[in-house]
């Protein structure tokens, strides 16, 4: 059977979450208007160092993602490592939808932040405002080394 | 011989033909163009068995996606505001 054809006859109805289970593999649905098809990218993309993933679309609006086992998996190992790939759609779904919109305000700030850097006096500025400044009385003697300071009649 | 289709609409071209060349050494993909779809025609096998060879394949045609995806969205985002 090649890759992304859906094996009927294999699938063995034992998922507690309501994925087609097959020999290797677990297959399921996700609808485009729920999840973003960035978010499947990004769950795709964080489960390929651990199985096979492949992506196809049964019909509009619809992306069938097939989780293929590297190695022998039993039925509710499949069945886990498919609530994990949801799990982390969902994670990544929120993560967008919380990034889009706080877009402008994020940006604001780093302006923000750009401007104060720019505007912020420079070292040399700095060494150059402490040289123009004049140094006032000394009332506790700073200046005064402590041994000449000690020898003064009380 | 595999055949694998690759909806244009969830993979790009240039994905599918970046790991195509990649997994030359490994076997010989030819690939077909049509309007929905690139289809990967999986002959020759060497090194491993098919089911990895192909299943590898496709994994390296979706990160391949999801990096050019990526590469491509600030400017797609910049656009879309304008």
């Amino acid at each position: 059977m090649a890759i992304g054809e859906q094996d009927v006859q294999s699938e063995v109805p034992a998922s507690r979450l309501g994925v087609s289970l097959g020999r290797d593999h677990a297959s399921f649905d996700v609808d485009e208007t729920v999840y973003p098809l960035e978010a499947v990218y990004g769950g795709a993309y964080l489960f390929v160092d651990r199985c096979f993933v492949f992506l196809s679309r049964p019909k509009p609006q619809v992306v069938n993602v097939r989780l293929t086992s590297r190695g022998p998996a039993t039925a509710a190992e499949l069945d886990a490592l498919a609530g994990e790939f949801m799990n982390e759609m969902l994670s990544q779904a929120a993560r967008l939808r919380l990034s889009q919109a706080t877009t402008r305000i994020r940006e604001y700030y780093t302006a923000a932040a750009l401007r104060a850097a720019a505007s912020a006096p420079s070292v040399d500025d700095l060494l150059a405002e402490l040289d123009a400044e004049e140094l006032g009385d000394d009332p506790l003697e700073i200046s005064v080394p402590w041994d000449k300071k000690g020898s003064e009649p009380q | 011989m595999g055949q694998i289709i690759f909806d244009r609409s969830l993979y790009t071209t240039d994905a599918v033909e970046a790991a195509a060349a990649a997994y030359a050494e490994y076997a010989d993909i030819a690939l077909e163009h049509s309007s929905a779809a690139v289809v990967a025609v999986v002959g020759a096998v060497r090194g491993h068995d098919r089911d990895t060879i192909e299943h590898s394949f496709c994994n390296l045609v979706l990160q391949e996606t999801v990096v050019r995806m990526r590469r491509a969205a600030p400017t797609a985002a910049r656009e879309g505001e304008q």
